[in-house]
């Protein structure tokens, strides 16, 4: 029995060869010129702004996803160091709720996103948080999360 | 800059690789070995001359062989020593009936009349205590050394004393000082045993011999177990499916009752417990009594602790900075209480026992880590007390009724238990709409607003066996079953509810093949069914109910077994060797969650099409015993054609996920090796040193992470210990000072979404002693846990995927007072 452990030990010594195995995270940059939104920035109700961002990966992009809600309870998850000025704690009526996913085209190690969000009319203005999710291939993910203003 | 960064990494690959095989062949050298003296063994057996003896094994009414009892031809002067096998030879000359004896310290001395007729000729004594009180240390000892040395698989027995004295925020953490033994927790008091890096429903974890259900899949969820409650724990790494059924994969952890009280007997003792890190106070009342036949035994335990306290004052929940007050992480406060009641019938044959208990715990979660999305802190209303219970938390109510019987009849031991046992856990927290929930909470849901999750499983299990004494063989049969009825409630959604059965047969085999030689053979059959109900979300998204469940049912059945050798041979070497198979169903969460678990921001997507998980381990253990020294090595190897693996993906989900990560169960070949040592050497009767090291490596061989190991592996440890008896002081008996310092390395080896963890090294003081207290002893121990306030980061803790540091430095005083007759 233990002549069987070795053949299948031996069958896992020849396997490990250590591939290139992917252990980073990919990046999510809002430094790039025209990025937007920004940390504390605005968007107006009843307009449509564009969602510009550049995302890296050392091995391969996955996928990047959008979630726009509102924090009038003031749960703040921002993952930036500056904070914003906030509104007052308040009753959400008709909040703004947006969660979309942005498809990356297969093989890219670099993508820059432009996606073009509509902010309707009767939205409650205020406090909102911008979620970014970014994965890539490995299955490596990073978050970043920024405060915006409705208006 | 990235080309240094490279090279680094290039590096330490090389590292890993280079250990693994170091280790490897350090591992095929053992294989060798063992081979080779089992070869020896083979050939040395076959010559046994016809002699004219009377000879046979000892064995307790456990089963376990028993060594050094003393066996006597009455009338004759003639007397023989079992070996450690149990086996023992008596030279006789004449062909008359003679009255063999068998006795033993602590046992009832039986007497057979063997009617001799020439050649060899065999009886079997099975030895029952004389009371059942094995409270005595030493005994104890004897019994568990008499286990390891007849079980093939790697066994750790420890006992009271050990609980005492390494006292840990639960049972699990307690035995996490075992090598190869680590835990899955979360706060301070709950946590779940991992035994070499597998865990969850991995390692099946028996209570009064049935197993113990909760919601063992969760890593925020504990073992509802009590631990002044426990008289001794069994650890056994290894494929142990063959008796266990599904789940013992990695191993058992089977935690045992206390023994009945003596004949006449009535008493108690009151436990006290203090804990300065977390300030805990907590009081354990046991009272006890016995008449001739019958007896009663009962418990009441209760533990009160306020937020615990880390060496940091601030924490970064992903990426998100939280300040600690005073370093005491907001609301991880709780209370628990744990409820016991025994009583019994004791008999000459028959013997049976009824285990009433009732174990409940509340705690809160950290409040800036509950649903990663930090909302609803109010560092106001939290930070108000240290011991207030605020949302979001849990709480836990775990009742079991257990009835195990046994019959004793001839060569027979007939054995049954028969238990029932509800795990009601529920997790309460503000409301918080994830996703596309409304932002307001609808009045008119029937689920209470702040109810996030309800689970209610009742389980009925029965398990039967007959243990028979064949000359040489002790066959053990039976069969075990299981029943689940799972109910959710609350207004998230991870799991749906659903039914299951399980059951087995098995057969096993312990065969003495030579005084020196034990055999060991087992095969089970098992059957297992799956009914999984519908669930539709309650909220519409984007203008939809989601059915997130279909009902469905699954079946399975596995055929497992395993094999295994103990060679005990006169002198200072023993060698166990164990190959086995082992299964685990996959679980309703693996088959069916369709779910957001948004303490990952990860949507965790089920596989309905997933196989029954196989493993296939090989176990060596190699000991060396002497007056001075004890070392024991123990490698092992396994592989898994198809382990179950909750794959995060490249991919995003809006409908079911509301846009997070898509996490989804799959199945890869997994290989897994590593082992442990133990090297312990006694200086002098005062003083002892110990090492206890440890390491694995895990890999995946297929799949979309190949190459990458498992989740929650831990890195390479080792425990130096120094303990200091003075058994020069009278007044102090079984006093001890001891010092453990664990050195742990980095884990670097790690699968998304894993970090990295750095290593670190950790001290840890125990001291104790027994005084005289109204002529009984009372114990007194004192514990200094992370004696330098060292700040670490520990890869398998729960909060580590948060950069959440272990507790700091913890001083925890504990008395035990006995009282009665």
């Amino acid at each position: 029995m233990c002549l069987l452990a070795i053949i299948i030990l031996a069958g896992g010594c020849s396997k490990n060869n250590e591939e290139t195995k992917d252990t980073e995270y990919p990046v999510i940059d809002l430094s790039v010129a025209d990025a937007f939104p920004q940390q504390c920035g605005t968007v107006k109700r009843g307009q449509t702004f564009t969602f510009r961002a550049r995302v890296t990966d050392n091995a391969e992009l996955g996928s990047v996803s959008v979630d726009i809600h509102h924090n009038f309870d003031h749960h703040s998850h921002s993952t930036e160091v500056q904070t914003c000025q906030m509104g007052a704690v308040k009753t959400p009526v008709n909040p703004l709720l947006l969660i979309k996913s942005i498809s990356i085209p297969t093989g890219l190690k670099t993508y820059n996103v432009v996606q073009s969000i509509d902010v309707p009319a009767n939205a409650d203005a205020g406090d909102y948080h911008f979620l970014i999710r970014l994965v890539d291939k490995a299955g490596w993910q990073t978050i970043k999360g920024i405060s915006i203003k409705v208006e | 800059m990235p080309q240094g960064k490279f090279n680094l990494l290039f590096l330490k690959k090389q590292t890993a690789f280079c250990c693994g095989r170091y280790v490897q062949s350090v591992y095929c050298l053992l294989c060798a070995t063992a081979i080779l003296f089992i070869l020896l063994v083979l050939a040395t057996t076959n010559v046994s001359a016809q002699q004219n003896v009377i000879k046979g094994r000892v064995s307790s009414h456990h089963g376990h062989p028993l060594s050094g009892v003393v066996v006597s031809l009455a009338g004759y002067g003639t007397q023989a020593m079992t070996d450690s096998t149990g086996s023992f030879k008596l030279p006789v000359s004449q062909q008359v009936n003679y009255t063999v004896t068998a006795s033993h310290v602590g046992y009832k001395t039986q007497s057979k009349t063997v009617s001799y007729t020439g050649g060899s000729k065999s009886v079997t004594f099975i030895l029952h205590p004389l009371n059942h009180e094995l409270e005595e240390v030493h005994i104890q000892d004897n019994r568990a050394l008499n286990r390891k040395q007849s079980e093939s698989m790697n066994v750790e027995v420890v006992g009271k004393d050990f609980i005492q004295r390494n006292l840990g925020g639960s049972l699990m953490t307690t035995l996490s000082r075992l090598p190869g033994v680590k835990t899955i927790g979360i706060g301070s008091g709950q946590s779940k045993p991992l035994i070499r890096g597998l865990g969850f429903n991995r390692v099946v974890v028996t209570d009064k011999g049935i197993k113990h259900e909760g919601q063992q899949w969760g890593a925020d969820h504990g073992l509802e177990l009590d631990q002044f409650a426990a008289s001794e724990v069994e650890i056994l790494k290894g494929a142990a499916s063959f008796i266990y059924g599904s789940d013992a994969i990695a191993g058992v952890i089977d935690v045992k009752p206390s023994l009945p009280p003596m004949p006449g007997t009535f008493g108690g003792s009151v436990d006290l417990i203090g804990k300065t890190n977390n300030s805990l106070y907590g009081t354990s009342v046991n009272v006890y009594g016995r008449k001739k036949n019958w007896f009663f035994d009962s418990r009441l335990t209760y533990q009160n602790y306020g937020d615990y306290k880390v060496p940091t004052d601030t924490v970064y929940v992903y990426d998100f900075k939280a300040r600690l007050p005073n370093r005491y992480l907001r609301n991880t406060a709780g209370r628990e209480s744990g409820l016991h009641f025994n009583t019994g019938y004791i008999g000459e044959h028959f013997r049976s026992t009824i285990y009433l208990s009732n174990v409940y715990s509340r705690s809160g979660f950290f409040a800036n880590a509950h649903g990663l999305e930090p909302r609803q802190v109010d560092t106001l209303l939290h930070d108000q007390s240290r011991r207030d219970i605020q949302m979001p938390y849990q709480e836990v109510n775990h009742f079991k009724l257990i009835n195990r019987s046994q019959y004793h009849t001839g060569k027979h031991l007939l054995q049954a238990d028969i238990g029932y046992q509800r795990n009601f856990r529920q997790e309460f927290s503000i409301y918080v709409n994830h996703g596309f929930m409304p932002p307001i909470y609808p009045t008119t849901l029937n689920i209470p607003q702040n109810l996030e999750r309800e689970f209610d499983k009742q389980v009925y299990s029965i398990n039967a066996r007959d243990v028979l004494q064949l000359n040489r063989h002790q066959l053990t049969f039976g069969f075990n079953a299981e029943h689940q009825d799972n109910q959710i409630n609350g207004w998230s959604f991870l799991v749906p509810a659903f039914k299951q059965t399980t059951s087995g047969i098995f057969i096993y085999d312990k065969f003495a093949l030579s005084e020196t030689v034990l055999l060991h053979g087992a095969l089970r059959y098992d059957y297992g069914r799956l009914q999984t109900f519908h669930y539709s979300d309650w909220f519409p998204s984007e203008g939809e109910f989601v059915t997130r469940a279909n009902a469905f049912t699954r079946s399975f059945n596995s055929i497992v077994w395993s094999a295994g050798i103990n060679y005990t041979p006169e002198g200072n070497f023993s060698l166990k060797a164990n190959l086995g198979k082992s299964f685990r169903m996959p679980i309703a969460k693996e088959l069916a969650a369709n779910g957001v678990n948004y303490h990952y921001f990860s949507y965790e997507q089920g596989n309905q099409g997933l196989n029954a998980e196989q493993s296939y381990q090989a176990d060596v253990t190699l000991g060396w015993n002497t007056n001075k020294w004890q070392i024991q090595l123990s490698p092992f190897y396994n592989y898994f054609p198809n382990y179950i693996y909750l794959n995060p993906t490249g991919r995003h989900d809006i409908l079911y996920g509301a846009g997070n990560q898509v996490f989804n169960y799959s199945q890869s070949r997994v290989m897994r090796y590593g082992g442990e040592l133990q090297v312990k050497y006694r200086v002098n009767n005062w003083l002892s040193a110990e090492a206890l090291g440890e390491y694995l490596y895990a890999e995946q061989l297929s799949g979309e992470k190949k190459g990458f190991t498992l989740p929650f592996s831990p890195p390479p440890s080792l425990l130096l210990n120094v303990t200091y008896q003075p058994v020069q002081i009278k007044a102090l008996k079984d006093a001890y000072l001891s010092v453990d310092y664990r050195l742990t390395a980095a884990q670097n080896n790690t699968v998304p979404p894993e970090r990295e963890t750095q290593g670190y090294r950790v001290m840890n003081i125990q001291a104790g002693t027994k005084v005289n207290f109204y002529n009984r002893p009372l114990m007194l121990s004192l514990q200094v846990q992370n004696v330098f306030d060292t700040r670490y980061l520990n890869h398998t803790s729960f909060y580590r995927l948060i950069q959440l540091p272990e507790a700091g430095r913890n001083i925890i005083l504990s008395a035990k007072i006995p009282f009665g007759r």
